[in-house]
């Protein structure tokens, strides 16, 4: 294995990371890194890793040399000078390492930098032009695909001129956009002027790309792979629920795609294998299209020749090992050579990945987090992307995965009520249904029981009549459920249409447990399906599954020594992105330990779901009857689950199940008010004695370490409930950054919390001690007393000066609130930063 | 109302039933293609088949006017696991379960397809069928079913007829034509006349044919009389000549090759087929129950110029004397990828130079 002749001659490869998570990227950049570098190591490669993210899983890699540094021309440039870096690797980085990549080679000269390393996955052109996403597209007019024309405006006389030749609406986006990749459609012509000059503040130089805008058409993305020989194939293919106009992160999006006919399918792939010939990509190529229903009109909107969320999220549900065969591809190996883990099977690379199940992917809002600490956003969705994440559900109707995509997005937002939506008039919800919010699906329902008909609803809202048809099958479900309270009948088809205990026992007003019972009585069980890439052609290797409910359940018990660990579910603001970096370091932990071990999770962009990394992954919503159900299956040695669980924790253990908790906080916390400091005063506690770790000062915005040094007796007297890290919490009325602060008076002005998951992963980082698993290591009973030495130890070690500065979200432009958002608080995801420490 | 369907092993599987309510006998083959159900069901290849289709929602496309392969299914049943009711028909609320039932084809959905499948893919393709209740009866009507071996009689035209262009003069001879060909030789302009398989080497030659194409089919070629084999062999020697799927299947039995049955049908478009001579990979429609035996060819006559990267069986031929080859997929998609109409190009490059030649 793994002995097959590649192109490039390089040993030493530079992956350009993906930076700090954000609006649109949920650090699966580093979950593909993280990914590919055992298989390069294996090549026979040496791996490099560059990035700044706190939470990044590859930074901690043993195989790869990593490096904390900001991403920037500098620190690449003599990071390769440095190491003798032959070839660069940006696409797994994402589109903000592919431009940087970009922007060191056209920095580069060889009399001053030596010379140029490779660029590994595609043409240096190509990467200049992702820079300049206009060159990408006319390079894809050039071989006659269809794109929308776009003319470049500097001024708003030109800007007016284009208005007055095409009429509105309009679709105006950044030339040379700095960071993002943000587009306005302007339909009414009192926002153009206010558009035009936001679009400008985001263009590096100053002119924005006006075009025609192509509002209400179905978007689709399809994801192709192309090989150095020009061998193409098919990936998968999504369908967006909502029409063009709504940005594709806030839709429903389906895979497969359902309501698009072959021949125009076949023609999108046709289309999307051309770009990638075009583009000369060596990897794997998301095309964007636009589909015009009425008159068979077919755009590409977009073209991504990187990993982005979407390949991301199709490699997963697809079960086809999109990042393995990428890498492989980048190297210059051709398709039918790329060889995979034996776990697959041989020819898997070169088969096109066939579904025999629905996957939905919801976007999740922080409207009701926000609206809880008092700022109110403008929640009406548009072109600017507003969700900070995603859920996805699985199962074998679309009833059935939306269902499961809704209870994995846990939503427990005001307006998602039913009682809010009774209260709506008519006309208001005639406006929603035109301008759609965040709970679109629940408008569409409502809309349907107040007896709106289908082909009205879908000429208001431009989203196919097979959703409705469905919605209308959901609506006629749910009422023959509510009108026969505990019919076995009701309960089977309740289970078969992706509803929970919970909410069935919610209609019968029973209580989940009747629900579970009665269920349990009748046999009415899950059957677990594989989730593989070839829908049954092919006996299985399978270690991915998903829940519904029919007659053959294809997974068996792993075995009697398994940990399962229940994931922390959808990217969402706050430590969410902290969150999956603990449990899968938790995850390699005990897998090192020889446990066998069980992941229960559903975010596309989720280490913790990668299949190396566990013996076996369900990929379902959270809720308790979701993981009592694979607790029944499964009879799990333990399980491992986050603090803020508590409903969950306690269900558990009430059946006598061995919880091993992650302590964490049910709120995201709070934190210091913009005139003062707050102090967390970090330390280990392993079920009999504390260790103190280190001593931070956190200021809206940023966190740095302090050099206080922790007397060892000071936390003597605390015993915190379970082993695992905690805080003393306090706040001074002090902005200046401190070297060392004194102690608190802990019986007054302090408080203990569970030490934030982001924390966690950032005092992992600059402390450099693996403390999650020291943390599995005590709860399993095996930290040993060098551990402990070492944890006594964590004072003295030498520190990283590196600060965790909030990430550069931009709220007001995705947003709009009504006030400063603080990113520490609400983070998007944080990165590392070099502070000069004073001695 | 709760339908079941009954294999000719003895497992049963209930569902709910749709389309015609009659019952139903075939051979049970699974699917695994996402895309182009309508065109599937329509396909006259499946005649006396019932097919299983692996993607779990069929139908939320509704039944178009351009998906048709043929104007009514010759398939004997639909089993899916989750029925769509969608319309997308302007006069009539046309939806997949209307129009199964207008062509009586029972179709039965909520089925799990994918334990179906599990099994179809061990056992290969049974007698089954689809009925409203299990009895000893049922069993003893599967098991006296003698299932009919002539689907290309069944399906094929009885009469010559026309579908004028203005191009190249192409034969097609009627196996079990699918649309798709007709579309793809109008994107020529050709100039087509469709005959029957019955047809004579006069009658073709009569025509004066600037190529010949032996067309898709059902069921086994062996089945066919032998003039069919005699025609072929006299017709590769007079024009250009391309045979697909079932056309293929003849055109290798005509020169000498024999044929396996497969142990479990491939019906899909996610197989890599890789042309030999230049080691590129494509993907095309497939839905094969036979495959020529790589032993049976004689080289003089024959070789293989395509093959499966999968199961590694041969997926073209071409004859070493004359301007005549043969595909086992299909070069017109519907349903499927367009990258294999490269052989319909290759086809057309040769009748010009023929023409061109005999000028």
């Amino acid at each position: 294995m793994y002995k097959n002749p590649t192109k490039t001659n390089a040993k030493k490869i530079l992956l350009i990371g993906g930076g700090e998570t954000d609006f649109g990227l949920q650090g699966e950049t580093d979950v593909a890194i993280y990914q590919v570098i055992p298989l390069l190591k294996k090549m026979g490669y040496q791996p490099y890793v560059l990035d700044d993210n706190p939470y990044a899983l590859s930074l901690e890699s043993t195989v790869a040399e990593t490096v904390i540094a900001p991403l920037t021309v500098t620190a690449v440039q003599s990071l390769i000078q440095k190491e003798g870096i032959e070839a660069v690797l940006p696409v797994f980085g994402g589109r903000r390492a592919v431009r940087l990549w970009g922007q060191v080679l056209s920095d580069w000269q060889d009399e001053r930098n030596g010379f140029q390393p490779e660029t590994l996955g595609l043409p240096v052109q190509t990467v200049q032009d992702v820079r300049d996403g206009r060159a990408l597209m006319e390079r894809l007019a050039l071989a006659e695909l269809p794109i929308l024309e776009a003319e470049a405006a500097s001024s708003s006389a030109e800007a007016n001129q284009f208005l007055r030749d095409y009429g509105l609406p309009l679709v105006i986006r950044a030339h040379h956009p700095k960071v993002g990749n943000t587009q306005r459609i302007v339909d009414r012509l009192d926002d153009f002027d206010q558009a035009i000059e936001q679009v400008r503040a985001q263009s590096l130089t100053n002119d924005v790309l006006i075009s025609r805008a192509i509002n209400g058409m179905k978007e689709v993305s399809l994801l192709v792979a192309r090989d150095q020989r020009g061998n193409t194939l098919q990936i998968g293919a999504s369908e967006d629920m909502d029409p063009i106009g709504i940005h594709s992160s806030d839709s429903l999006s389906v895979a497969p795609v359902l309501t698009v006919a072959d021949r125009v399918l076949e023609e999108m792939r046709s289309q999307a294998f051309l770009a990638a010939e075009v583009l000369g990509v060596q990897g794997f190529l998301h095309v964007q299209f636009a589909f015009d229903e009425k008159t068979d009109a077919l755009y590409i909107i977009k073209v991504a020749p990187y990993l982005d969320l979407v390949a991301s999220r199709l490699a997963l549900v697809t079960g086809y090992p999109a990042m393995l065969v990428g890498v492989q591809l980048a190297l210059g190996l051709p398709i039918t050579a790329v060889t995979l883990p034996q776990s697959y099977h041989q020819k898997l690379a070169m088969m096109e990945p066939v579904m025999d199940h629905i996957a939905v992917k919801l976007p999740i809002f922080s409207f009701g987090d926000l609206a809880a600490a008092g700022v109110t956003v403008n929640r009406q969705l548009g072109s600017i992307q507003k969700s900070v994440g995603s859920a996805l559900g699985f199962g074998r109707t679309f009833i059935e995965a939306l269902e499961k995509a809704i209870r994995a997005a846990h939503f427990n937002n005001r307006s998602f009520s039913p009682e809010f939506m009774d209260r709506l008039t008519d006309d208001e919800l005639i406006q929603q249904l035109i301008h759609p919010q965040d709970n679109r699906v629940l408008l569409l329902i409502e809309a349907l029981r107040r007896g709106y008909e289908v082909d009205e609803l879908s000429e208001l809202t431009d989203i196919d009549e097979f959703y409705f048809y469905q919605l209308q099958r959901l609506i006629a479900i749910q009422q023959k459920i509510e009108a026969a309270p505990g019919n076995q009948q009701m309960l089977q088809i309740g289970k078969e249409s992706g509803l929970s205990d919970g909410l069935i026992a919610r209609f019968w007003q029973r209580d989940f447990q009747t629900i579970r019972a009665q269920g349990q009585l009748a046999d009415i069980l899950p059957t677990y399906k594989a989730l593989e890439p070839t829908a049954g052609e092919f006996p299985e290797h399978a270690h991915q599954y998903y829940a519904t409910f029919e007659s053959e359940n294809e997974s068996s018990q792993l075995g009697q020594q398994s940990v399962l660990i229940v994931g922390a579910g959808a990217f969402r603001m706050g430590d969410g992105a902290a969150a999956g970096y603990v449990l899968t370091v938790a995850l390699a932990e005990l897998r090192r330990l020889n446990y066998q071990t069980i992941v229960l999770n559903n975010s596309a962009a989720d280490a913790s779901l990668l299949p190396h990394l566990s013996d076996k992954q369900y990929l379902e919503p959270l809720e308790t009857s979701d993981v009592m159900a694979v607790v029944d299956q499964e009879a799990p040695q333990a399980i491992l689950v986050p603090g803020n669980r508590r409903k969950l924790i306690d269900a558990l253990q009430k059946l006598g199940q061995t919880v091993f908790v992650l302590p964490k906080e049910k709120h995201q916390p709070d934190g210091p008010d913009s005139n003062q400091s707050e102090f967390n005063l970090s330390f280990f506690y392993d079920g009999q004695r504390t260790y103190p770790l280190a001593l931070t000062q956190h200021r809206q915005g940023e966190l740095r370490l302090l050099k206080n040094t922790i007397p060892a007796d000071f936390l003597a007297d605390l015993q915190p409930q379970q082993p695992g890290f905690y805080q003393i919490i306090w706040r001074r009325p002090v902005f200046a950054w401190q070297k060392q602060v004194p102690m608190p008076d802990l019986s007054t002005d302090a408080w203990l919390r569970p030490m934030p998951y982001g924390h966690l992963a950032y005092l992992s980082k600059v402390l450099g001690l693996p403390l999650v698993r020291y943390l599995i290591r005590a709860l399993v009973g095996q930290l040993s007393p060098a551990d402990q030495e070492q944890l006594l130890a964590a004072q003295t070690m030498p520190q990283k000066p590196l600060a965790m500065v909030a990430g550069r979200s931009d709220f007001a432009l995705h947003l709009q609130p009504d006030q400063v958002i603080d990113a520490t608080r609400f983070e998007m995801g944080p990165r590392l930063v070099a502070f000069e420490q004073e001695d | 109302m709760t339908r079941h369907l009954i294999l000719e092993d003895g497992t049963v599987f209930a569902g709910e039933g749709f389309g015609s309510p009659a019952t139903t006998f075939g051979e049970i083959i699974f699917d695994t293609a996402m895309v182009g159900y309508q065109e599937t069901i329509t396909n006259p290849i499946y005649d006396g088949q019932m097919i299983v289709f692996a993607m779990p929602v069929v139908g939320a496309d509704g039944i178009h006017a351009e998906a048709y392969e043929s104007i009514a299914p010759k398939v004997r049943g639909v089993i899916v696991h989750d029925l769509a009711e969608v319309s997308t028909n302007r006069q009539r609320r046309m939806n997949l379960d209307r129009f199964l039932k207008q062509h009586n084809v029972p179709g039965i959905c909520q089925v799990d397809t994918r334990q179906l499948i599990r099994h179809l893919r061990e056992t290969g393709p049974q007698k089954a069928t689809i009925v409203d209740v299990v009895d000893d009866h049922a069993f003893d009507q599967l098991n006296a079913t003698v299932l009919t071996n002539k689907q290309v009689q069944n399906t094929a035209t009885p009469k010559a007829y026309a579908n004028p262009g203005h191009g190249f003069h192409i034969i097609v001879i009627d196996f079990g034509l699918k649309h798709g060909i007709l579309r793809i030789l109008g994107e020529y302009d050709a100039n087509v006349t469709v005959l029957p398989y019955s047809t004579t080497v006069d009658e073709v030659l009569t025509l004066d044919p600037d190529g010949i194409i032996l067309s898709t089919g059902p069921g086994n070629p062996e089945d066919l009389p032998e003039s069919v084999l005699t025609l072929i062999r006299v017709l590769q020697t007079k024009a250009p000549l391309l045979g697909v799927g079932l056309g293929h299947e003849l055109f290798a039995l005509a020169n000498g090759a024999s044929l396996q049955a497969l142990p479990a049908e491939y019906h899909g478009m996610n197989h890599p087929i890789q042309e030999i001579i230049s080691q590129q990979i494509f993907y095309a429609r497939q839905g094969r129950g036979y495959v020529v035996d790589w032993h049976s060819l004689n080289a003089n006559k024959l070789f293989a110029t395509h093959r499966d990267l999968v199961d590694d069986s041969i997926q073209g031929l071409r004859h070493r004397d004359f301007p005549a080859f043969s595909v086992q997929f299909f070069p017109d998609g519907a349903p499927g990828p367009l990258e294999a109409s490269v052989i319909i190009t290759d086809f057309f490059e040769t009748v010009a130079d023929y023409v061109q030649e005999s000028n």
